[in-house]
């Protein structure tokens, strides 16, 4: 076999490779079409349709008209917006700063030998595991005056917290949750870190004699840069987009104090029926998420052509 | 239990074991206690709100804001789950959540495989620039484009339908990622020497490559179930119909109605946490797997 395609002149064999390769190629676009078609209409083509409708006024009954940036003109001016950009400002810069710390601590315990490691280890994760509409309906019921999250400050001797009924306790409740749930997601992310730092450093480091803290600053946080950047952004990322916890919990109040930007886009569309204000409020959003993403993306595919 | 006994007492390995270690830590540095109180705090903090959800399911109404607190309930009040059950058309709502859920994992394991076998292992013009056309959609999450997708669904004639709540999701651009980068890895030699044993393309992807993508697979599978399970915002627009209802919705739902009969909201919290917790209790380690490998690079 072999040898009759040696035999064969060089042209022939040149057009035959040649010919293989676009049937290899031809094949390769057909697995990826399926996907291409799903993404192009359910994701691209809603993204451009939202730049289009965020330009008219389009209230599902009547046919779209189009404003030019009137939509856009109006949600500067907009209280409720700018209340809503604020309240999300504040449920991402403090649902996500104390998850980073509390998750790589969490990642560093765990990356040592603990006596029953395993079912500990599982313990921590279970926020994980919990749905998102569950965690939220759990959390309303702690969250009562007479609950038992109050119950337990009692102990240490703090008054009850009104949460939820409250407009100044409503937002750090929900951030509190974001918490919960955040935490145990990236000390995995930061485990899988950690562990891909080889041993042989620390084992330099042991026979230097460093304590456990220089070892940590000078070896295992500068190590650890791309996974700690990662979870940076993604942290940012998933709490730009937070809504059932919001919109189960409080549907945004009391007083507008929980209203985050996703859960006012929600209301603004399908209660209020405004879908050119919507789609204008989603183009801010998509910004906002887009400047995180592209710097997720680029650290995915770093060192790649 | 018994394997525990078994390493405490003969060490596999002439290292010592976890137990050893804390007993000798215990004596030896306060550190180590300082370690262990920490990550208890961190398992009371984590568990709390399931040991609450249950223990709530099962207390009687009239001792659910009991002072003092009442941490073990009693009488165990078993008819909150029989009376939750029958309140609502729950079965279906069950039903429609694993239909939904099953869909969008059993399409994204095989539309993720194939594009991502596409983008590993294929050469053809234009391939990095539908890499990062694929990557992309990772920046268009539901909550930005919730509006004209709904729209392009009503023009579909799929509101209140099954396919409404799956076609849109059955393929996700983390999930491309995520199979090409595992792909990559594959030797190529395996595949050249499947086609010249004459294999066919789909077979060489069924019968080679996919078998190899196996842990792959399986973190995927379970990561989309999670999502797909976890989904709340998108039936909340496009279903208005009771019989397409999913699980979250349902509960969401049955929260704003029955909204003070906390015994019967908790059992039905904790039976639409259960195939979540049965899922991580037999895949724990795909379970966490796909969550680590959405942080990972290689």
């Amino acid at each position: 076999m072999s040898s009759a395609v040696h035999a064969q002149p060089f042209t022939v064999r040149r057009r035959l490779r040649v010919g293989l390769a676009t049937k290899q190629a031809a094949f390769g676009y057909m697995i990826l079409l399926p996907t291409l078609a799903i993404l192009l209409i359910f994701r691209f083509l809603p993204m451009l349709e939202a730049f289009v409708i965020s330009f008219s006024q389009y209230d599902l009954i009547h046919p779209p008209r189009f404003i030019g940036f009137a939509n856009f003109v109006d949600l500067v001016h907009d209280p409720l917006f700018r209340n809503s950009a604020r309240v999300s400002l504040i449920y991402v810069v403090f649902s996500v700063l104390p998850v980073w710390p509390l998750s790589l601590a969490l990642a560093v315990l765990f990356n040592r030998s603990l006596f029953l490691k395993d079912l500990l280890r599982s313990s921590v994760f279970m926020p994980v595991v919990m749905p998102a509409v569950v965690m939220a309906v759990v959390w309303t019921f702690m969250y009562q005056q007479d609950g038992v999250l109050n119950t337990i400050l009692g102990w240490v001797g703090i008054d009850p917290i009104p949460w939820l009924r409250s407009s100044s306790t409503a937002l750090p409740a929900v951030i509190l949750i974001g918490i919960w749930r955040a935490t145990p997601y990236y000390m995995v992310i930061f485990l899988a870190g950690l562990q891909a730092i080889p041993n042989e450093y620390y084992e330099a480091a042991e026979i230097d004699g460093a304590s456990r803290w220089a070892v940590f600053r000078d070896i295992t946080l500068p190590l650890l840069k791309p996974t700690t950047l990662l979870v940076m952004v993604m942290t940012v990322i998933v709490a730009m987009k937070v809504f059932a916890v919001p919109m189960i919990m409080t549907g945004g109040g009391p007083s507008d104090s929980t209203r985050v930007l996703p859960l006012f886009i929600y209301q603004t569309a399908f209660e209020f029926f405004d879908m050119g204000r919507a789609a204008a409020m989603s183009v801010f959003l998509f910004v906002a998420v887009m400047l995180f993403s592209v710097a997720q993306i680029r650290i995915f595919t770093r060192g790649e052509d | 239990m018994r394997n525990l006994a078994a390493r405490v007492v003969i060490p596999p390995t002439p290292e010592s074991t976890p137990a050893e270690n804390f007993i000798r830590g215990a004596v030896r540095h306060r550190g180590e206690i300082l370690i262990y109180a920490l990550v208890l705090v961190a398992v009371a903090i984590s568990l709390l709100p399931y040991y609450w959800m249950v223990s709530s399911s099962l207390r009687t109404m009239e001792n659910m804001f009991r002072v003092p607190i009442q941490w073990i309930p009693n009488p165990v009040n078993w008819r909150s789950y029989v009376l939750a059950w029958n309140a609502q058309n729950f079965p279906r709502y069950f039903f429609n959540s694993f239909v939904v859920a099953v869909a969008i994992t059993l399409g994204n394991l095989l539309l993720c495989s194939l594009a991502g076998y596409s983008l590993a292992k294929f050469h053809y013009f234009g391939r990095g620039l539908l890499f990062i056309l694929i990557l992309s959609t990772m920046m268009l999450p539901l909550e930005v484009t919730m509006v004209p997708l709904f729209l392009i669904i009503k023009r579909l004639d799929w509101a209140n339908s099954y396919q409404g709540l799956i076609v849109p999701f059955l393929v996700d651009g983390f999930g491309v990622f995520l199979m090409r980068q595992y792909m990559l890895g594959i030797p190529k030699d395996l595949i050249d020497s499947a086609r010249i044993d004459g294999a066919s393309e789909l077979k060489i992807y069924w019968q080679i490559v996919l078998p190899l993508c196996k842990p792959a697979l399986v973190a995927l599978g379970v990561f989309m179930f999670r999502e797909a399970w976890d989904m709340y915002i998108w039936p909340l627009i496009i279903v208005s119909k009771d019989s397409l209802r999913t699980l979250p919705l349902a509960i969401s739902l049955f929260m704003s109605s029955y909204g003070t009969a906390w015994d019967q909201l908790m059992a039905i919290a904790v039976l639409g946490t259960l195939p979540m917790i049965i899922l991580f209790f037999f895949l724990q380690r795909a379970f966490i797997q796909g969550i680590a490998v959405s942080g990972l690079k290689e």
